[in-house]
């Protein structure tokens, strides 16, 4: 007989043992997602980004600071470069001939002296000047540096800023070649500049990103990978980047072959988050994981209610920047009729749309398009100047907007198309303006939203009618904001087209004595207001909070913004 | 037998016979009558009936009743909370002010706070006016403003702009003024814009203004002379609050009902009608056919919703700053019908073998009959089933589609761009988000149990049965 079968269990006996191994396994289950997590945690502290992140956003052990970036560095090649990002970076780890001081003078950089006159220029080069690799800075490495600038091949956006120089236009039209350039290294320390007309602002150009040096060997071994890496770039500023995970992270630390290198007092700014997101990065101060918030762009309006119920102290600065409804006068467009784009201008209220819809502290109305903080030749250019008076006034308006249909010969109007960003703001103006528009005059408005990329496209192929857009300034004189509208500036996106305009702006570039200058500008500024050719709206401020236990930061309008070569940290 | 009564076939009469007795009483119900029966029993799906039936009025009547423009701006309330103050007195228009200029102390340059800070006229929301006296070796000065009272040392408030000349001594505050009391502050800058002394605080009440130009212009008054200077007046009434440009919620919330409802009735009511028609003939065909429809199915399946609805919009020529609801309800009723489809196929291939119907076709009943007669009320279960999750899935399919801007152009609104637009806010203005949320999340529920309660009721095998 073969071995009996156990005998069966009771029913009672098996619900027992079967709740038994449902018990286990459940405890098994629970164990074992425990041990999951515990392992996953491990893991991500083991991969740094998590000890990284962890650091406080003011560091007094390591003597360094961590930031929020909106954005990775797009294009760290200087001569290409056009972003507010990428500039930043570039001012904390390069160096041109000269540079800005905290109070926006300029100082001797790699030049240690300088001489500017009507027809050119000469920096003599300081001997410490080195390289991250240790080798001298060199007149040739700018020469080098200005003729990628202006080589057609390189299509830098900023190639125009070289215009004054001798034959950089000629060269960026591609009749000569960029050897002919008016620049040339007389010795390793002497670098000469030949103008093609006198440039009152050169020196503050010197100082310009696009201007930074290039050594020619490095960058003709990097085969075309030129700054696309951390390891794919030289250094002779302040810092040098240490670290750069695209899309991630970057970090700079102090560069000990700096010449100057006893102004740096920070050893590091590390930047471990890259977000847009306001929210995430509020958050990351309050949790003192960042030493600032709002550096760029700034805070909005709900963050700073935020910010104002938490009581930390709101720092404001101003950008610079002017915004504006810029017309389309392409001749398809029926914002090309003069009575139409005053019938816009006069239902306007700058004040209404800056103090009750954009809310945001530091913007301020902006009657004219050259902003309130201009220098003209001995006061404000905006006191010498005053920007010409447009009041409301609706009953005027729908006389042009008649006028206009006459003209026209329309019998209905046809919807106005309303060009702006996807961010939440530019909407909100958007729709602010539509309601006015519709409101006010009758007139049908759609809102086309496009992302950034895609706006600056569509305003350069002429897809619209109205584009709500801004212009920042890239050197401290009128003119960067003058020749705005002149008919031959690519960024006239509207094709804005007067002759008499057009004269005006030859003369400011073409005048030298200061107040025939600003004289040039006011009839720059009246032309357009008069004739209605921009709708010009505010002018930006941005509000930030720092920690007050960072010190000498310096904001700029124009230039390295922020700058942290000068910051310190100092205990309460 | 004294007692003997007469009687003869004259005196009786047959008894009355019952016939109802032996009969079951129950009035006789159609099929519609007791799934309305059923349905009344089921007091979630009824509660959820009425409250679909209240959305609708509140969709198509609600405008009628409050006739408010829903993207009329009401600037003086902006981002208001239900319930809110609404006091305003009449108050001339504004009018710009130079501002005060006075001549600087000589002597060194002094890091005292400016002295004598004070307001200039009324404090009201048109604009607050301050000044002080200037400070020797000042280049300019910065004026803040907070909603706290300042503590020494503690945060200033938002920093409201810097006065960029020594002898300008005054600052006109406009920015988003609210009735409510202020702590201003000023300080003086040295000539790098460094900040040079402490601050010097004021509290200042301000007050609601409204001048008679906009009180006629908002609908508040009749005519300018109806009211004069210094009258108190209460703005217009916004009982579910105001939105970011101060356009009234109620309103939008009845227009962006259109769009949801219209979406959410009318997409699925059409994709599974189309289901049906497509399903029992692939079912009832079989065969080659009926693989050859269903692989069709399989294929409408795969392909991605997104893509499609962007691809119409282009197809439709719609451009930019035009509604896309047109192409998102094609969108949805082409791609969204094979899952009905499926399902009625599968019930009317179980149906077709069932022996009613073989029975049903020996006495002689056309296929159009047996269609009507007993498929499809035998398929309505599964029916109403994908009704019930098609019409709230639809919804929320707008709503999403809106929340990512692809749906509803502005200023037309639609609970999901409202939900989009007041997610900005959450925390500052809850309301402008929960107002939309709450209706996306009502009508959902509702229409997933009245659906529920519709399965049930007229689920023919469940006939009868409580």
């Amino acid at each position: 007989m073969t071995a009996m079968p156990p005998p069966p269990a009771s029913q009672n006996g098996m619900t027992r043992s079967a709740g038994r191994s449902l018990l286990w396994l459940s405890v098994g289950a629970a164990g074992l997602f425990v041990l999951l997590l515990w392992a996953l945690g491990f893991l991500s502290g083991m991969t740094g980004d998590e000890a990284r992140a962890s650091a406080p956003g003011v560091d007094f052990r390591n003597n360094a600071i961590a930031l929020a970036a909106s954005q990775e560095p797009p294009q760290l090649d200087s001569t290409r470069t056009s972003d507010q990002v990428s500039n930043f970076v570039l001012g904390h780890i390069m160096e041109g001939l000269l540079r800005q001081d905290e109070h926006d003078q300029v100082i001797p950089g790699v030049a240690e002296s300088w001489e500017v006159r009507t027809d050119g220029a000469t920096f003599h080069l300081r001997e410490n000047a080195r390289w991250s690799d240790g080798k001298p800075v060199t007149a040739h490495d700018f020469v080098f540096a200005w003729r990628l600038v202006v080589d057609p091949k390189t299509a830098a956006t900023y190639a125009s800023l070289l215009f004054p120089i001798r034959n950089a236009e000629a060269i960026i039209a591609g009749k000569v070649p960029p050897e002919s350039l008016g620049v040339v290294a007389t010795s390793d320390r002497q670098l000469d500049v030949q103008f093609e007309k006198p440039v009152p602002y050169f020196e503050k150009l010197a100082a310009f990103t696009t201007l930074f040096p290039v050594r020619e060997d490095f960058f003709r071994s990097r085969n075309g990978t030129y700054a696309a890496n951390a390891e794919d770039l030289l250094f002779n500023g302040p810092f040098t980047l240490t670290r750069w995970e695209h899309g991630a992270s970057f970090r700079f630390e102090k560069n000990g072959l700096y010449w100057d290198k006893d102004r740096v007092k920070l050893a590091a700014v590390d930047v471990p988050y890259i977000t847009t997101d306001s929210n995430a990065t509020l958050n990351l101060y309050r949790d003192g994981k960042i030493a600032m918030v709002g550096q760029s762009p700034g805070l909005g309006s709900e963050s700073l209610k935020q910010a104002l119920v938490a009581g930390w102290p709101i720092h404001q600065m101003r950008d610079g920047s002017v915004w504006y409804l810029q017309l389309n006068f392409r001749p398809d467009r029926i914002t090309r009729n003069h009575n139409l784009r005053k019938a816009l201008q006069l239902v306007v209220d700058r004040g209404e749309y800056v103090y009750r819809v954009l809310k945001t502290p530091g913007y301020v109305p902006a009657a004219s398009i050259f902003p309130v903080w201009l220098r003209g030749a001995e006061n404000l250019f905006r006191q010498e100047y005053p920007a010409p008076e447009v009041a409301v006034d609706v009953a005027a308006a729908r006389r042009y907007l008649d006028l206009a249909k006459q003209e026209l010969g329309l019998t209905e109007w046809p919807p106005l198309v309303f060009l702006c960003d996807d961010t939440p703001s530019s909407t909100k103006q958007a729709e602010y303006f539509q309601t006015v528009f519709r409101e006010k005059l009758g007139l049908e408005v759609r809102i086309d939203r496009q992302i950034f990329k895609q706006r600056i496209a569509k305003m350069q192929a002429g897809e619209f009618d109205i584009v709500s857009a801004g212009w920042g300034p890239d050197y401290d004189d009128p003119l960067t904001f003058g020749d705005l509208f002149a008919s031959w500036n690519p960024n006239n996106h509207g094709e804005y087209d007067n002759p008499e305009l057009d004269r005006w702006v030859r003369a400011a570039q073409e005048t030298v004595d200061p107040r025939g200058r600003m004289a040039a500008f006011g009839e720059i500024q009246r032309i357009l207001i008069e004739d209605a050719a921009v709708i010009t709206t505010y002018e930006r401020g941005q509000s930030y909070v720092q920690d007050p236990r960072l010190k000498g930061v310096v904001r700029r309008t124009i230039g390295i913004d922020p700058d942290f070569s000068n910051a310190y940290l100092e205990p309460n | 037998m004294t007692d003997a009564t007469v009687t003869n076939a004259a005196g009786f009469e047959p008894v009355h016979v019952d016939r109802q007795v032996q009969k079951l009483t129950r009035p006789s119900l159609s099929y519609w009558q007791d799934a309305w029966r059923r349905l009344k029993a089921n007091r979630r799906a009824f509660i959820s009936l009425y409250i679909v039936i209240g959305l609708l009025l509140f969709t198509v009547v609600g405008p009628w009743v409050w006739t408010v423009d829903p993207s009329t701006q009401d600037l003086d309330q902006v981002s208001k909370a239900p319930g809110s103050d609404r006091r305003a007195f009449v108050a001339e228009p504004y009018q710009p002010w130079e501002g005060v200029r006075a001549t600087v102390p000589e002597g060194a340059a002094s890091t005292a706070p400016p002295a004598n800070f004070k307001t200039v006229g009324s404090t009201t929301t048109q604009a607050v006016r301050l000044t002080w006296d200037p400070v020797a070796g000042a280049s300019g000065y910065r004026i803040y403003r907070n909603i706290y009272r300042p503590t020494a040392g503690g945060a200033l408030g938002l920093p409201l702009g810097d006065v960029l000349s020594p002898e300008q001594v005054s600052f006109e505050d406009r920015l988003d003024l609210e009735p409510m009391t202020y702590f201003y502050a000023v300080l003086t800058l040295d000539r790098f814009g460094a900040v040079m002394s402490p601050p010097t605080s004021l509290e200042v009440n301000v007050v609601r203004v409204i001048t008679p130009a906009q009180a006629v212009e908002r609908g508040l008054v009749a005519s300018v002379a109806d009211v004069k200077v210094g009258d108190e007046l209460k703005l217009a009434l916004h009982p579910f609050g105001t939105d970011y440009l101060g356009r009234d919620l109620l309103a939008r919330l009845m227009t962006g009902a259109r769009v949801s409802l219209l979406i959410g009735i009318f997409a699925p009511l059409f994709y599974v009608l189309l289901g049906i028609a497509y399903g029992s003939a692939a079912g009832f065909m079989g065969g080659r056919a009926d693989s050859a429809l269903m692989r069709f199915a399989d294929f409408v399946v795969a392909l991605p919703f997104l893509l499609f609805m962007i691809l119409f919009k282009i197809a439709f020529g719609i451009g930019p700053g035009e509604s896309g609801i047109f192409p998102m309800l094609v969108a949805l009723v082409l791609l969204s019908w094979p899952s009905t489809a499926r399902l009625v196929r599968g019930q009317i291939l179980q149906i077709r073998e069932e022996g009613y119907i073989g029975a049903s076709r020996l006495l002689g009943a056309r296929t159009g009959y047996l269609v009507m007669r007993h498929m499809i009320p035998n398929t309505m279960g599964v029916i109403l089933v994908t009704l019930t999750f098609a019409i709230p899935s639809a919804i929320f399919t707008e709503a999403f589609l809106s929340f990512i801007g692809m749906g509803v152009a502005p200023p037309t609104p639609s609970w999901g761009s409202m939900c989009n637009e007041g997610i900005r806010t959450m925390l500052t203005t809850p309301h402008e988000l929960i107002f939309p949320a709450v209706m996306i999340s009502i009508t959902v529920l509702a229409f997933n149990l009245l659906g529920d309660g519709l399965r049930d009721a007229f689920d023919a095998r469940m006939r009868s049965r409580e």
